[in-house]
């Protein structure tokens, strides 16, 4: 998980290391996925999102598709 | 309230506070428990994804957003220095802190310097993208990689 200065980084990341280019996220969908994930970690109730919960998570920020899916087999 | 959540807290507190990973010893002393017991409550927690120790068993390699060991991800809240583990880290050691942070780390690609002030209310007009290479179901088969 990783910081690019632009698309076309990404792009030439990738293709140095053969690996497939993934849906980019924007600074802005970070923040909200960071705040969602950590904002009461410190507190005593404090737990991880379930996987339907991520679903609906990525989903409302534009993260869709098996990617996103923490129970897809797309993936083997 | 359980040991693993009291040793869960304790371990949270200690990296907020210090910006580095506590010793089980450590721990033991803040939660007034002995050593083997904490040490059986790190391991409860790994298998809850909520640490990841080193292979001695007992060495806090993540206790998620902070990072036990160095990395690119370096972020600053008032005078304390955090590493985070990746990107989406840099971002969560503000928001679990709820202050403002600047976060210094670099463009995987070029290796181009980020510093980026974050606010309470996140990050300013920012055109850097975040790539994540692991789909979202295989996070967990290494996380470290991940």
């Amino acid at each position: 998980m990783l910081f690019f200065r632009s698309e076309e980084r990404v792009r030439e990341w990738c293709a140095a290391r053969g690996y497939p280019m993934r849906p980019l996220v924007t600074m802005d969908q970070l923040w909200t996925l960071a705040t969602t994930w950590y904002s009461t970690r410190l507190q005593e109730n404090s737990r991880r999102p379930q996987p339907d919960e991520m679903r609906s998570i990525f989903t409302r920020l534009g993260l869709g598709g098996d990617f996103w899916d923490p129970q897809s087999d797309s993936f083997g | 309230m359980s040991l693993d959540t009291q040793t869960k807290l304790a371990i949270y507190r200690h990296f907020a506070e210090t910006g580095q990973r506590p010793s089980v010893e450590v721990v033991a002393e803040r939660v007034r428990s002995d050593v083997s017991s904490v040490r059986e409550a790190f391991l409860t927690l790994r298998a809850q994804r909520v640490l990841v120790l080193e292979p001695d068993g007992v060495s806090i390699r993540m206790a998620p957003p902070f990072s036990g060991v160095p990395t690119q991800h370096v972020v600053i809240v008032d005078d304390t220095k955090y590493f985070a583990n990746c990107a989406w880290d840099s971002f969560g050691i503000p928001a679990a802190l709820h202050r403002p942070a600047q976060i210094h780390s670099r463009c995987a690609q070029s290796g181009e310097q980020l510093n980026l002030e974050i606010g309470l209310e996140g990050p300013p007009s920012c055109s850097w993208l975040f790539h994540c290479l692991v789909p979202a179901a295989r996070w967990w088969d290494d996380i470290v990689f991940t």
